[in-house]
């Protein structure tokens, strides 16, 4: 494993790609989470009477504890930042055929896609902990009156790490089964932004909603709206916050199914 | 001992049979030439002895034991195309295959990168190589760590004829340190120099498999000449081992069986018939002509 994960660090340390795609990601989880909370004080601090009423309606969402449910929310419109690195970094294998050269050299098939894993791996640890400092900045800075339980929902952490990984995984997919950079970075994002937004709504209008297992919506729904956006819709806040458990499995379920995919398909196919 | 058996390999893409059923062993010590035509399935035989194909049929060891990726750590290979990351320097791809393949270390990247003349450009990226300098880094790579197994597909692609001398020479003092190399090349005058056994396939079926001299001296051809030739086809015929006589001009190609040709039998026995030679030589098939018979349709 360690001599993956060096061989895998030689290959990305001097990729330009690959910083600067990190470096849009370093500065879109702050950038979109400062954004919304402007947008919030800038209506919630008018002092008239609409804006007062605002404040009172939806409370402090970016303060302690709510912050990393917020921050998790808002931060989760971004995975496609760092989903174009993961399917740059195992389409260049293809575009190279250094996947074929690895295997040449010595490693086995196993091997290769396990550098792969953890690249996916290393980057939900990278966005989680860029969001896990940018939900306690925020925190510290919103938060006027500490609560008694301030990491009451710390829990959205863990649920962004594990909706990070599973739509990074989908990505990696994509990027594995198409090989082609620009196709597969095109398909993804076409099938990300569009195709399952309209077939999840037309599945919940016509089915007993079973677009929730839709790759990239079983996951979704580990981070349902925060509390101050579910008071405009209290029941389906509380249906969101219920269905939580169950798409932590499901999440797990899907993750585990395209990871076994890759495997037995990379231990099957030509390079 | 055989450093690679390879038993009845078979490979098709979809109705095309790239290969049919190869068999052949690769003697340790030896430079193993491949040859073939293109499509042959000269690429696609070392693709599956490398695991980057799998077979339809059939198996291969390495010394008699079934291939694993520890197995390949320790050969050198070039396979089709130089295969590198393109935006990084020939010393940290060959860190790469170097961190791979557990063979070499910095200052074996440095003496390999000397041996292919590619030590002033070490920190140039892939990309701003031309077709020849990665070729050498492929090359580079092949021989990084020195593995005692080279397998080479086309070497000399992209290099001029310096370079193609420079490899010439490498492998042959490589064999001499007792590589064991596999080499596929379009390039038979370079194969005759430099390999000391060699197979040839055509159409994805072995046609001659065995010693560079074996393969070539299908038959025996002495040359001989003298005033009449017309006399020669009458007393030849007579000589051990005579199969046919072909008319070349002022003299003519004599056929034996292989290994009983003698020239100084041959000029005796024309002097005791009365007939004084004034051309005797004993020809050396060549293996562009032994290829050609072997290949052509």
């Amino acid at each position: 494993m360690r001599n993956i994960l060096k061989t895998e660090w030689l290959k990305i340390k001097f990729y330009p790609a690959f910083w600067w795609v990190m470096g849009m990601t370093i500065l879109s989880y702050p950038g979109i989470n400062m954004i919304f909370w402007k947008v919030f004080l800038n209506i919630t601090q008018k002092k008239t009477q609409t804006g007062q009423m605002v404040a009172w309606l939806l409370g402090n969402p970016f303060a302690f504890p709510d912050t990393f449910h917020t921050t998790a929310y808002f931060s989760s419109f971004f995975v496609f930042i760092p989903s174009i690195l993961v399917i740059m970094l195992i389409t260049n294998e293809y575009s190279y055929k250094t996947n074929r050269q690895n295997i040449i050299d010595g490693w086995s098939r196993d091997q290769f896609l396990w550098g792969k894993f953890f690249n996916v791996l290393i980057t939900t640890f990278i966005v989680t902990l860029l969001f896990s400092i940018v939900a306690v900045v925020i925190g510290y800075l919103a938060t006027t009156k500490m609560p008694e339980q301030p990491l009451r929902e710390i829990k959205f952490v863990l649920l962004f790490a594990l909706q990070s990984f599973e739509q990074l995984s989908v990505a990696f997919l994509f990027g594995f089964l198409v090989r082609r950079s620009f196709l597969a970075l095109s398909l993804f994002l076409f099938y990300y932004m569009i195709v399952e937004n309209i077939v999840v709504k037309i599945l919940s209008l016509k089915t007993k909603d079973w677009g929730r297992f839709l790759p990239l919506e079983i996951s979704d729904r580990l981070i349902p709206i925060p509390a101050f956006l579910g008071k405009f819709d209290d029941d389906a806040f509380k249906i969101g916050l219920e269905a939580i458990n169950m798409h932590i499995i499901y999440t797990i379920v899907m993750s585990v199914f395209i990871w076994v995919i890759c495997f037995r398909v990379n231990r099957k196919r030509d390079l | 001992m055989s450093v690679l058996s390879i038993n009845n390999l078979a490979k098709s893409y979809g109705r095309i049979k790239a290969l049919k059923g190869v068999s052949f062993e690769v003697p340790a010590g030896s430079v193993y030439g491949l040859l073939g035509p293109n499509g042959s399935g000269k690429t696609t035989l070392l693709s599956i002895i490398l695991d980057v194909l799998s077979a339809d049929a059939g198996n291969y060891t390495w010394f008699g034991k079934p291939t694993t990726p520890d197995i390949r750590k320790n050969i050198g290979t070039l396979l089709e195309t130089p295969n590198f990351y393109h935006y990084l320097s020939a010393v940290n791809n060959l860190l790469v295959t170097s961190s791979i393949s557990g063979r070499g270390n910095k200052a074996a990247i440095d003496e390999v990168l000397k041996t292919v003349s590619l030590y002033e450009r070490r920190n140039s990226p892939f990309s701003s190589y031309s077709l020849g300098m990665k070729q050498r880094l492929a090359i580079a790579a092949a021989l990084l760590g020195k593995p005692q197994i080279l397998i080479l597909d086309e070497p000399t692609n992209g290099l001029d004829p310096v370079g193609i001398a420079e490899i010439r020479d490498l492998i042959g003092a490589l064999r001499l340190q007792g590589y064991t190399i596999i080499i596929a090349s379009h390039l038979l005058d370079e194969i005759e120099k430099i390999c000391t056994h060699v197979a040839i396939l055509k159409q994805g079926e072995l046609v001659a498999e065995g010693t560079v001299k074996d393969v070539l001296m299908d038959e025996d051809i002495i040359e001989i000449g003298c005033h009449s030739t017309a006399a020669l086809d009458a007393i030849v015929q007579n000589i051990p081992g005579f199969i046919q006589l072909e008319q070349k001009g002022d003299w003519c190609s004599v056929y034996f069986e292989k290994g009983t040709a003698d020239t100084a039998a041959v000029n005796a026995y024309c002097f005791a018939q009365g007939i004084t030679l004034n051309h005797l030589v004993l020809k050396k098939k060549r293996l562009e002509d032994r290829f050609f018979e072997l290949t052509a349709n």
